[in-house]
């Protein structure tokens, strides 16, 4: 059963990236890191993260990635009606104290979110965040502005250091203290930033994007071997524990056939 | 005193420790989690269907959630028959629960190649019954004589063969005719024909269209198609499948002439509920002053 919205708002935050605001018929209720799957009538179906919450009105950040994406950047705009299913999933465990987000790209998008939930919580929150260029800036701005602390890189130094979010997120975990990290981004780099973490103690959680089928845990198709985890259902949101002993973790994923196939860098 | 119960069953040869299985569906092709069901208490795994060719399914969305069920159009994805193959042999050397390859083909000759593949497992399944995919599954209701053909085809193996029936067509013919060729057992129901339309899209949900009925609705379908089938065929074991969510439906349908059941569905609420039905039909069982949970197959015809 489909909960009916409309777009608000459709905002380019850079070249294939686009902010959907989203007015719901009613209360969505997602906790950080939550999913919902979005339904363009006639086109398909998406697995996206909540980037935020505000009474009945969500944000998405949708790149541009296949069919269904690639529909909504050529025609979903203001007032155009698109579907959503959820929450979905299982998301972040809000912590208190000092947290630092670590976000690449698009994976910000369940950090917002977080770092709203963070805030609400009492903890301080230090942003990391890594971009492909200045061309990004809106992409990287809602994380920036809730977090007390940002730091930014881009991996041509258009703006901030000339680095990624893992240079940043070293730098910052070499330097002082945190309670808890809180990854989205790239598997790889994902993996790099739970490595850091756990080498200091630190707890640390990932959310993870994979292709999503049912959405609900009953069709296998996102599962991480060996422990037959279903990432839209025992995800996406994982502890680091549990990812270093996932081995398909920043390896390998399924394709639509179930393949087990090398996962894309 | 506590009562031991005994919960085992024989099922067409296949040792189980309970009558609670996993159907075919929604391990999807995984053995993390045909292990997670197997912690969680399951008798057996049945595995995804495999065809010959890998498949990768209708588009999203794929499933529609409704008060009393699940719509569900995946389409048969799988990765072929050999990566299943390989997939069963690794399952078979860490796994001590039987499992069940599911089989989806057009022709005798078809079968048997995927069998061949898939010959590590403990029983076939012929999947004669999947509502959602053109030419393969539930089309084969409409022709009992391929059927039987293909159940000969797939005795070949030496192994244990079930068709799985759907609740649409002549079952009962069709389960004669299968029988007739050597079939061992019977699996029914398979989800129901179905579809969605959205009222304010004004068009179909299922990216595939048509989709497939499962859970809570389909359960009193599923009772009166295993009471029918025990009725017609007294000896045959069958494993009865459709809205199995907690013992209740689980008992009921042992009662209506099912050996064994299969749960699907019932698992988006998590792998615990396999194990909530297996202790739910131990108290059940015990509660009824029986020693064995054998006592009660098919004991509504009685």
């Amino acid at each position: 059963m489909y909960v009916g919205s409309e777009v608000l708002r459709a905002e380019p935050v850079g070249p294939d990236v686009v902010r959907y605001v989203l007015k719901l018929e009613r209360r969505l209720g997602s906790s950080p890191g939550q999913f919902v799957m979005v339904w363009v009538p006639r086109v398909g179906e998406v697995a996206l993260s909540v980037a935020r919450e505000e009474g009945r009105e969500i944000h998405l950040l949708v790149a541009r990635k296949g069919r269904v994406t690639g529909f909504m950047h050529d025609n979903v705009r203001e007032g155009w009606r698109l579907y959503v299913r959820g929450p979905l999933g299982r998301g972040f465990a809000v912590a208190k104290g000092t947290a630092l987000l670590v976000g690449g790209g698009v994976g910000v998008a369940p950090l917002i979110h977080l770092c709203a939930a963070l805030k609400g919580a009492g903890a301080r929150v230090v942003a990391a965040i890594g971009l492909r260029s200045a061309d990004y800036r809106a992409l990287a701005e809602d994380l920036a502005s809730c977090a007390d602390e940002a730091h930014v890189a881009t991996e041509d130094g258009s703006l901030g250091i000339r680095g990624t979010a893992v240079d940043v997120a070293e730098a910052l975990l070499s330097e002082r203290h945190f309670d808890f990290v809180y990854v989205c981004g790239k598997e790889a780099m994902m993996r790099q930033v739970i490595e850091l973490a756990m080498a200091r103690g630190v707890r640390v959680e990932a959310s993870l994007e994979r292709l999503v089928k049912c959405g609900i845990g009953v069709c296998g198709a996102c599962v991480l071997e060996p422990l037959g985890l279903r990432v839209c259902a025992d995800g996406p949101a994982f502890d680091g524990d549990t990812l270093t002993r996932a081995g398909d973790f920043g390896r390998w994923w399924h394709d639509a056939a179930g393949r087990r196939v090398p996962l894309q860098p | 005193m506590v009562r031991l119960v005994d919960l085992r069953v024989e099922l067409a040869g296949l040792e189980l420790r309970n009558p609670v299985v996993v159907a075919s569906g929604p391990l999807g092709v995984s053995l993390g989690l045909m292990k997670r069901a197997e912690e969680a208490g399951a008798a057996a795994i049945t595995l995804k269907t495999a065809t010959l060719r890998p498949r990768e399914g209708h588009p999203n969305p794929v499933v529609y959630e409704l008060p009393y069920g699940l719509l569900n159009s995946m389409g048969l994805p799988n990765p072929g028959a050999e990566e299943m193959g390989r997939l069963i042999s690794e399952a078979k050397a860490v796994m001590r629960v039987p499992l069940i390859a599911s089989v989806a083909a057009q022709s005798p000759r078809e079968a048997e190649e995927v069998a061949e593949r898939l010959r590590g497992a403990d029983a076939l399944e012929l999947n004669a019954s999947c509502p959602h995919v053109r030419g393969l599954g539930a089309e084969l209701m409409d022709d009992p004589q391929l059927v039987a053909d293909i159940v000969s085809a797939l005795r070949s193996f030496g192994r244990p063969v079930f068709v799985k029936l759907s609740a649409h067509g002549d079952w009962i013919g069709v389960a004669s005719r299968a029988l007739g060729a050597g079939a061992s057992g019977l699996v029914a129901i398979n989800t129901l024909k179905a579809m969605a339309i959205d009222v304010r899209a004004k068009c179909p949900v299922l990216g595939g269209v048509y989709g497939g009925l499962s859970g809570p609705a389909i359960h009193p379908v599923a009772v009166r198609v295993v009471y029918e089938l025990h009725r017609e065929f007294p000896d045959v074991p069958i494993i009865g499948v459709g809205g199995v969510e907690t013992w209740v439906e689980a008992a009921e349908l042992i009662l209506a002439g099912a050996t064994a059941v299969g749960v699907a569905t019932a698992l988006r609420r998590g792998f615990h509920v396999i194990g909530e039905i297996v202790e739910g039909l131990r108290a059940y069982v015990a509660g009824e002053g029986l020693a064995s949970i054998r006592e009660l197959v098919g004991a509504a015809h009685r």
